[in-house]
């Protein structure tokens, strides 16, 4: 009874667009409650909100990599802080407007992507994972170092937004400002991640070598994965660089780049929400656990990880559609194929060039 | 039926691992059109000369031309955009795509839609399904198409495969033995789609295969490889007399 009921709702669908009903009840709800909050929140967690939304779209921008493109990195944060960096730079340097300050902002992120990433794309697995890494070290560095250009280890202070968008503590404009950025943001993501560039990459993720026996150039395409995901993340580091009103090394530290990683573990990565989920949850599990205990956070954010990791490799989104999942061969459920021996491939990258073609 | 102009040539190809000499000196020229089975015991080197032609391992030496044109050296998406297609022994497919989503894949690259900015923001599972869907029937796979194509059965894996590659609408198709792992009455069957498919489309076919049945049923010339050379090339019914040939077939058995 109560099944039927459900399926007659969810397979509603409204007519031309066709999209289900309870999908668009529900994003009215999320909308409209997102349009109020500010009115009735406390500062509190109106600030918390917009963290919320920048790490939502932190954690986007690295699923397009990790869970459509297979390409696992441990150096997110380089472009984020690329982002708020150039942002913070343009403003206080090269004296352009905010506004301008912020469109531009994500284009040194994607240009940071576009050099960093030529190189990481050649790179497999574990190996992509340690360059991506070492190249936010060589980012955090040379912010930490250059002290006259970015203010070395105490950045750079009084980036702060147009009048219109700021007021302190923080303005109810900023909020609105940063919901619409996210929403936009996640909405191309959401149109990119479904398109033919989309599928192709998930292809790849599936299997590189055939992927590049069906005439993709499998680098080549991983390489535009990581502009955009590099590009996007830009633009979380520069929405929040005018949120914070500064900027640090830290923009581009090993925590950074974890953050959008246990976001998308947790949420689950094979679904597009899912980092939206982890963010949440980790910024609530932050909230009561983090501020209390700041030495025992990371163990507790660990363990929990570890948690959901075990029991829904899939992530919350993962567990939430496990019924229809079961049927799918994520899992290792029964009666599904395993991979034969010598398909496998790395999660990362293709096993094109270098003369090492399997068989 | 073969014409008689030559759509595929090599020359001394050449690939040794280590100091085995896994293909070695290959000549062989295949006409438009013909049907071409490359037989040889195991580890005669069919693979490894599937992977040099396809630019999958660099070659030590030689040459290899396509419709008039030099294509070793050349990325394996090169190779492919020059109108070649491959399947490989080991069924290799999209797995947790749908079986419709790994043609549409193939579409959507042969149609350079896959990096085409303009349709960056075009609903991918739209775009063209139909082809796609149209490419499974042809295959007798229609009714697995919003199947994960990790859970087809084996058989249907090699039938997907062969969709995928015909997506690119290759003029020539290697096939590494298209029916292994398959029923005894299930490989004809697949074979005789194949056949009906290159026959229909006019496609150029070259493929190995263990299975003598369909060897002889399908394959118009025959080469016969053993220990990285060709051993013989001819009609069917003169391979079949070759006293090399079978000293080679008997002496793996005996
Ligand atoms: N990547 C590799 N590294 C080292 N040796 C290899 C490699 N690939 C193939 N070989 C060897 O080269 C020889 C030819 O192998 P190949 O796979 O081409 O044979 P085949 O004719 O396809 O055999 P089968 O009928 O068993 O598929 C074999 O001795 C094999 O062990
Ligand atoms: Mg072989």
């Amino acid at each position: 009874m109560q099944g039927a009921l459900r399926k007659g709702l969810v397979g509603w669908r409204v007519p031309v667009v066709g999209v289900s009903v309870l999908a668009v009840v529900g994003w009215v709800l999320f909308l409209g409650a997102s349009l109020v909050f500010p009115k009735l929140a406390p500062v509190f967690w109106v600030q918390f909100a917009i963290d919320l939304f920048v790490l939502t779209l932190f954690g986007l921008s690295l699923n397009l990599l990790m869970g459509y493109g297979g390409m696992v990195s441990f150096g997110h944060a380089a472009y984020y802080a690329l982002g708020a960096y150039a942002s913070a730079l343009l403003v206080k340097k090269a004296g352009l407007p905010m506004p301008l300050a912020f469109v531009l902002g994500p284009f040194f992120a994607a240009g940071g992507a576009m050099v960093f990433g030529f190189f990481a794309v050649r790179l497999t697995a574990i190996y992509f994972a340690m360059l991506t890494l070492a190249f936010s070290q060589i980012v955090f560095a040379v912010v930490f170092k250059w002290t006259k250009f970015t203010g070395g280890d105490d950045g750079i202070q009084g980036v702060w937004p147009i009048k219109a968008l700021a007021a302190p503590p923080v303005s109810d404009n900023y909020y609105y400002f940063s919901l619409g950025v996210v929403l936009v943001c996640a909405l191309l993501l959401y149109l990119i991640v479904n398109s033919p560039f989309g599928y192709t990459l998930r292809a790849i993720r599936e299997n590189p070598r055939r992927a590049e026996m069906a005439g993709v150039n499998v680098r080549l395409h991983q390489w535009v994965a990581f502009v955009i995901a590099g590009f996007f993340a830009g633009v979380a580091g520069s929405l929040f660089v005018f949120f914070q009103g500064s900027v640090n090394p830290d923009y581009a530290g090993v925590a950074r780049s974890t953050d959008p990683l246990i976001v998308a573990l947790l949420g689950g990565m094979h679904n597009y929400l899912g980092p939206a989920v982890g963010a949440l949850l980790y910024k609530i599990i932050f909230f009561y656990v983090g501020r209390q205990f700041p030495f025992l956070w990371q163990l507790i954010v660990g363990i929990i990880l570890l948690g959901v990791i075990l029991l829904f490799p899939g992530g919350i989104m993962g567990a939430i559609t496990e019924r229809r999942w079961r049927r799918l061969p994520f899992g290792r459920r029964k009666g599904v194929p395993t991979v034969a021996p010598g398909e496998v491939e790395t999660p990362t990258g293709s096993s094109v060039g270098g003369g090492n073609g399997g068989r | 039926m073969a014409g008689d102009k030559v759509i595929f040539a090599c020359k001394g190809l050449s690939k040794a691992f280590g100091g085995l000499r896994a293909v070695d000196g290959v000549d062989l020229e295949v006409r438009e059109g013909e049907l071409r089975a490359l037989i040889g015991p195991n580890g005669a080197g069919k693979s490894t000369f599937f992977n040099l032609v396809t630019g999958q391992l660099r070659r030590d030496r030689g040459e290899v031309y396509f419709n008039g044109h030099r294509i070793d050296g050349l990325a394996p998406y090169q190779v492919m955009r020059k109108g070649i297609a491959r399947t490989f022994q080991i069924t290799s497919t999209f797995r947790r795509l749908t079986a419709l989503e790994n043609v549409q894949v193939a579409l959507f690259v042969h149609h350079q839609r896959h990096l085409n900015p303009l349709a960056l923001f075009v609903p991918g599972h739209k775009s063209m399904a139909e082809q796609a869907l149209h490419l499974l029937e042809q295959v007798g796979l229609a009714d697995s198409a919003h199947k994960p194509a990790g859970v087809l059965s084996y058989g249907d894996q090699k039938r997907l495969e062969l969709a995928i590659a015909l997506a690119s609408e290759p003029r020539l198709l290697l096939l590494d033995e298209p029916t292994a792992g398959m029923a005894p009455t299930e490989r004809r069957e697949a074979m005789a789609l194949i056949a009906r498919i290159a026959r229909e489309r006019g496609l150029t076919l070259l493929f190995t295969e263990h299975d003598m049945d369909v060897v002889f049923g399908y394959a118009e010339r025959i080469t016969v490889m053993h220990q990285g050379k060709v051993l013989v090339e001819g009609l069917p019914e003169e391979v079949r007399a070759s006293p090399e040939v079978q000293r080679v077939y008997l002496g793996e058995h005996g």
